[in-house]
């Protein structure tokens, strides 16, 4: 056997299985995007069966886009709730990755504590967070509120300064299955779950800055503040822009908190609009299908340049 | 020096006590969903029985009959085990191909496999259910879940377990060349026992993402492969009725991968960023 047939021979199983998965069912939602094909449809028993013969052209995408207006709620909700961890989760993960990097007390056990949520599968965290620490009567969120206005109520009996708080209303419970605030709740669960991945990667990078560059700034006088941004900052933006990458992929096709959350009522995102479609119109379910791929791709481009730079060396 | 003097006060005692309070405050949705899996349900929503309450094992003891909680955990164990055995084995030879006989278009090769990996689930999943429900006839089965989830990680398991072989010296590949080893000796004898450590990682980490799969694994069964998301997602609403319960169930099913993840927090940062941060 030649010294190049047996590297490929051993690759082959990888590669075959992957483009096989790749191409099969994502050559179906292409093919399928085209033509008009329901599940259910008395009057035309024709569009039940994929056929060529039911070709459409572009008249799926022309639906989904035009006539259908959850694709831009949904569109617009994917990137709402994405920007909004991102940022939370940056943001969060270089100020608690910059706390820890220090040696203290109990800093393993620090580190082993933050890192948890990650490891909770997303089911259980949805659940968790929404029955009982956010439900506004029996969860933390209604017990919290409930204590305040009952506080409140017993200081308005003080003399004198009962009269001040007499004038404080009662406070409202925030119910996070509403339709206003049900990508909030997402976007607090999911971050909560994705803040200590941030947070292992900035440390990480972290442990790898220029010590004595840093003890250098430090004798002349340099601020923290101005250290942070002048060292720490440029050191970091590598591991920044791929936390922002990978977690835009992973949550534009997040699901099962937003299904858990509300069921979607009025908090789609593209991926649950898709399985909304296809519970009867599979033609517009692979047209939104075949955008999202689009959309995570753009994402993907510049993620996969950042990782292939630093691939071979 | 006064400056310093501050700051060192600043940093060996407030900065540590901030550390605390936030893994604290992160850590406590954990600690509250296993303190509520010791309560009765009717403890459970009652404010007055917050921190102090009479611990109960009645929610684990109950977990058959309330949730039929460990055919779901069989189904897991068993895909999981089985997807990760799998990935690995399919990984492992396609790794070693790539790290020590790299080709022109070895680079091209690692990249596109991990595009596959950004495909959006939602956009195949018709074409899943139509295929494996019409015409392969797997659909609900442990062989379609543990293929499927070997392919959504195959990706991840490959690119870690090539930025670990490639930190083996080549000349000791080479020499075991020159000395006539087979392939197979090569990687038995060679490149697995040094890459040990990275191997057990990568096979830990595959692990904990299988489990925790929460799309496929959903819409892809009904009942006969049904994992503990499913199990989970199912439940979604109690309505407060039954937090104990779930609570326990819940725990039940994340427990042991939480405690899994902590032993390979420094290995998850290679795998999640595809060696590009280290």
């Amino acid at each position: 056997m030649s010294s190049r047939a047996l590297p490929r021979l051993l690759q082959a199983p990888a590669v075959v299985l992957l483009l096989a998965w790749m191409l099969v069912p994502l050559g179906m939602t292409l093919f399928f995007s085209f033509i008009r094909y329901v599940l259910n449809n008395l009057r035309r028993p024709e569009w039940t069966t994929p056929s060529i013969e039911n070709w459409r052209g572009f008249g799926n995408y022309e639906y989904v886009l035009y006539k259908a207006k959850d694709f831009w709620l949904a569109a617009q909700n994917s990137l709402i709730i994405v920007g909004s961890i991102i940022f939370v989760t940056v943001i969060l993960g270089l100020a608690i990755a910059v706390l820890i990097n220090r040696t203290f007390p109990g800093r393993g056990i620090v580190r082993v504590l933050l890192i948890s949520p990650f490891f909770v599968m997303p089911a259980v965290n949805a659940v968790l967070w929404i029955n009982m620490i956010l439900d506004p009567v029996l969860g933390l969120n209604g017990l919290a509120v409930e204590g305040l206005n009952a506080m409140a109520a017993s200081l308005r009996d003080v003399p004198l300064l009962g009269h001040f708080f007499s004038l404080w209303p009662e406070i409202e419970p925030v119910s996070f299955r509403a339709t206003q605030t049900a990508a909030l709740a997402v976007i607090i669960m999911v971050s909560w779950q994705w803040t200590p991945f941030a947070v292992l990667i900035f440390m990480t990078s972290l442990q790898s800055e220029d010590q004595q560059q840093k003890e250098a700034a430090i004798l002349d006088g340099v601020g923290a503040w101005a250290q942070f941004r002048y060292l720490t900052i440029p050191h970091l933006a590598r591991p920044i822009a791929i936390v922002v990458m990978i977690q835009a992929i992973f949550h534009l096709s997040l699901y099962a908190e937003i299904e858990i959350v509300s069921r979607g009522n009025g908090n789609k995102n593209l991926p649950y609009l898709i399985g909304e479609f296809a519970s009867n119109n599979i033609g517009a379910a692979s047209a939104t299908g075949i955008l999202a791929v689009i959309m995570a791709n753009i994402v993907a481009i510049f993620l996969l340049r950042i990782v292939g730079k630093s691939l071979m060396d | 020096m006064s400056a310093v003097g501050q700051s060192t006060k600043f940093s060996t005692v407030f900065l540590p006590v901030l550390a605390w309070l936030v893994a604290l405050v992160f850590f406590f949705p954990i600690f509250w969903m296993v303190l509520t899996s010791f309560k009765t349900d009717a403890d459970a929503v009652k404010p007055e029985f917050l921190f102090m309450f009479t611990p109960t094992l009645e929610n684990y003891m109950n977990m058959t009959d309330n949730y039929d909680y460990w055919r779901f955990a069989v189904n897991s164990v068993i895909t999981t085990v089985f997807a990760t055995v799998f990935t690995l084995f399919v990984g492992v030879p396609s790794a070693y191909a790539m790290a020590f006989n790299p080709g022109r278009h070895t680079k091209d090769i690692l990249m596109w496999m991990l595009s596959t990996k950004m495909l959006p689930a939602a956009a195949v999943l018709y074409p899943m259910t139509f295929l494996t429900k019409n015409f392969l006839n797997l659909f609900d089965t442990h062989f379609l879940i543990i293929l499927v989830l070997s392919l959504i990680n195959l990706p991840i398991v490959i690119w870690m377990l090539f930025t670990y072989f490639k930190e083996i010296p080549k000349e000791i590949i080479e020499a075991a060349k020159m000395d006539g080893v087979s392939v197979w000796a090569e990687i038995k004898d060679i490149v697995l026992p040094l890459a040990w450590g990275g191997l057990a990682s990568t096979a830990l980490l595959c692990f904990i993402f299988c489990w925790n799969e929460a799309y496929w694994t959903v819409r892809l069964t009904t009942t006969d492969a049904a994992t503990l998301s499913k199990l989970i997602e199912g439940n979604r609403a109690p309505e407060g009725l039954f937090f104990g319960r779930l609570s326990a169930v819940s725990t039940a099913a994340v427990g042991p991968i939480v405690v899994l993840g902590w032993f390979c927090q420094k290995q998850l940062v290679r795998g999640l960023t595809f060696g590009a941060v280290k």
